[in-house]
């Protein structure tokens, strides 16, 4: 019988191993070398100070806003009217390239297919590989700094430093800056900026972003909602090589058979026709918002329609709101936007008690 | 079998021949490409034989490899040769991993010649937008086929294993297909999402990696592993079962 038992043992003793080696992996590895502690003041100075640097990584986004998730069909190609709200939903894993201000790429990888959107001196180039699709804009040489910087890294996922460089621009008297306790981001040990909102109205529980200890390059932003545990929305390095890339990266010619479409100059959001002007984008095109409120728990109020989704995203979007009195209701754990029956769109990262209220005043 | 996998890219080519131009970003993955490219059809054919027909052949040929000698009645002949059960196993595991690494080599092989030969062969251009030449394109073309054989070895190893513990060789392989459907369905669910990273099918469509420029090894490497932890889990209770197992037939 003892016999018996012992030729089990190595079934047994495998997946006690593998449970092991996966507990002590997942395991925080403990920063080896702390860093010097630093005021907010020291560590934004430290993410100002830093300069556009040349790197190469491994970005990744997640977000549980809330929103209804779609099973991810295997090979299957999503339409590209629901892409931007699969962007929202689902977790993404992007590489970056960057070398100076003129050269960057960014690759959103999705499985059997990839998004593009390469800089390379004055040319930026989107490339979709689903409908082999290239679009081409051709900038004009005195802005090119800041629209090239903008279009490759906003247009797809933000990269870290552009993402905190918005959230900093924020900071105000209703703002708690703190800095938490050192984390460990892609291996290089970062400090915490935590941001906390003062107001008590607002969605937004804490904004934390984790700025590298050596050189000043934000690493990762993750933002908590009120009462998550979890963060609403996470973006962060998994890999990092500071460093050029191989400047083979950044040049890019359209494939033989590809559809390519040239952008007229003067257009700053670029359409990539993966349908990716998200929220923001489709904000800046309504006019002028009126905004009731400041800070945290400001409510923007915009007339609909002229920021009206695509046509096949309706039906998601008509999924995805409830009903609520005088109008519709989009909520997530970070935004809350409600379309009212007269058309107008209020929304705010408040409860939608405000926003209601907000819509009436008018 | 093999033939069976070997008609999927010919039957795709063919189709896509005689049919007018596919519309881009509908259908299989890649299947678009096919008429600019023949060397595309290697690559939809195994899109296309990843979920379900490799999993089934794989299926058959691992739930066979002691049911089967135990159905016929030959297991005990075999147990009685010096040779030892450990071997035995190992020598049926072995013979199952050749056929997992065979099947997807004769996919993505017969594709690319079947397509070369009805359609024009150039230029590859890859996930990224970047465009390789034909041997480059061949090399990733076994690289994915090389991905795909080590996909596969987990799956045959469980194969092995539910082997072990029926003497019906067709309950064996139905049980080892339906738990690769079941992996997959499971996969689909986002919210189980925990269980994603342990299901042995979870990284088995994502050979696309070796298709961007530059190629992105991460994939693979976590595929190798996960596989490897499952040969070793299976390859275990396989052990344990057949060590302990009294051979009757």
């Amino acid at each position: 019988m003892t016999r018996t038992w012992l030729r089990w043992l190595p079934a047994a003793a495998v997946p006690a191993v593998i449970a092991a080696g996966a507990l002590a992996g997942s395991l925080p590895a403990s920063a080896g070398d702390p860093l010097p502690p630093k005021t907010p003041e020291q560590v934004l100075q430290l993410i100002a100070q830093h300069r556009e640097p040349a790197l190469s990584g491994t970005l990744e986004q997640s977000s549980a806003l809330g929103l209804p998730e779609l099973p991810k069909t295997g090979a299957g190609s999503a339409p590209s009217g629901t892409a931007w709200l699969e962007l929202l939903t689902g977790p993404h894993t992007a590489r970056v390239y960057r070398d100076g201000p003129d050269n960057a790429r960014v690759q959103v990888m999705d499985r059997l297919a990839e998004r593009n959107a390469i800089r390379h001196g004055n040319d930026v180039w989107f490339y979709n590989s689903k409908d082999n699709t290239a679009a081409h804009a051709q900038l004009p040489a005195d802005d090119a700094g800041d629209t090239g910087r903008h279009s490759a890294g906003s247009d797809v996922t933000a990269t870290p430093d552009q993402l905190a460089a918005m959230l900093l621009a924020k900071i105000e008297p209703g703002t708690d800056v703190a800095v938490g306790a050192d984390v460990q981001v892609a291996g290089r040990p970062a400090y915490n900026l935590v941001l906390t909102p003062k107001s008590d109205a607002t969605l937004v529980g804490s904004i934390a972003v984790a700025v590298d200890g050596q050189t000043g390059l934000p690493l990762g932003v993750e933002i908590k909602a009120r009462g998550q545990s979890d963060p609403a929305f996470r973006v962060a390095y998994t890999s990092l090589t500071l460093g050029a890339p191989d400047a083979s990266v950044f040049t890019f010619t359209p494939p033989p058979g590809a559809t390519v479409e040239e952008i007229p100059v003067k257009e700053h959001k670029h359409g990539n026709d993966a349908g990716n002007a998200t929220a923001p984008a489709a904000k800046d095109r309504a006019g002028k918002p009126a905004v009731t409120g400041s800070g945290w728990d400001s409510v923007v109020e915009f007339p609909a329609g002229t920021a009206g989704p695509a046509s096949d995203a309706t039906a998601l979007l008509e999924q995805a709101t409830v009903p609520v009195q005088g109008g519709r209701l989009l909520s997530t754990a970070l935004v809350n936007v409600l379309v009212l029956d007269d058309g107008r769109v209020v929304a705010g990262s408040v409860p939608p008690e405000r926003l209601q209220a907000a819509a009436a005043q008018k | 079998m093999l033939c069976a996998l070997a008609a999927i890219p010919i039957l795709i080519a063919v189709a896509v021949r005689v049919s007018s131009a596919v519309p881009a970003g509908r259908g299989p993955a890649f299947l678009d490409r096919i008429a600019q490219n023949g060397l595309f059809v290697g690559v939809t054919a195994m899109v296309v034989s990843v979920p379900l027909f490799l999993p089934l052949t794989v299926g058959v040929v691992a739930g066979d490899t002691i049911a089967g000698e135990a159905g016929q009645g030959t297991l005990r002949y075999l147990l009685v040769a010096p040779a030892g059960r450990i071997r035995l196993l190992i020598v049926k595991y072995a013979g199952a991993a050749v056929f997992v690494i065979v099947a997807p080599l004769v996919v993505a092989l017969t594709g690319a010649g079947i397509g070369a030969a009805l359609f024009p062969v150039g230029p590859v251009t890859l996930l990224s937008g970047d465009t390789i030449g034909t041997g480059e394109a061949m090399v990733r073309l076994l690289l994915i086929a090389a991905y795909l054989a080590v996909s596969l070895l987990g799956l045959s190893a469980i194969g092995l294993f539910i082997s072990t513990l029926t003497d019906v060789p067709v309950g064996a392989m139905a049980a080892t297909v339906v738990l690769s459907v079941v992996a997959q369905v499971l996969d689909a669910l986002p919210q189980l999402e925990w269980l994603h990273p342990w299901l042995f099918s979870h990284y088995w469509l994502d050979f696309g990696d070796l298709l961007r420029q530059p190629v992105s090894w991460d994939s693979f490497a976590a595929n190798a592993l996960l596989q490897g932890g499952y040969v070793a889990v299976f390859g275990a209770l396989a052990y344990g079962r057949f060590i302990t197992k009294d051979v009757l037939s």
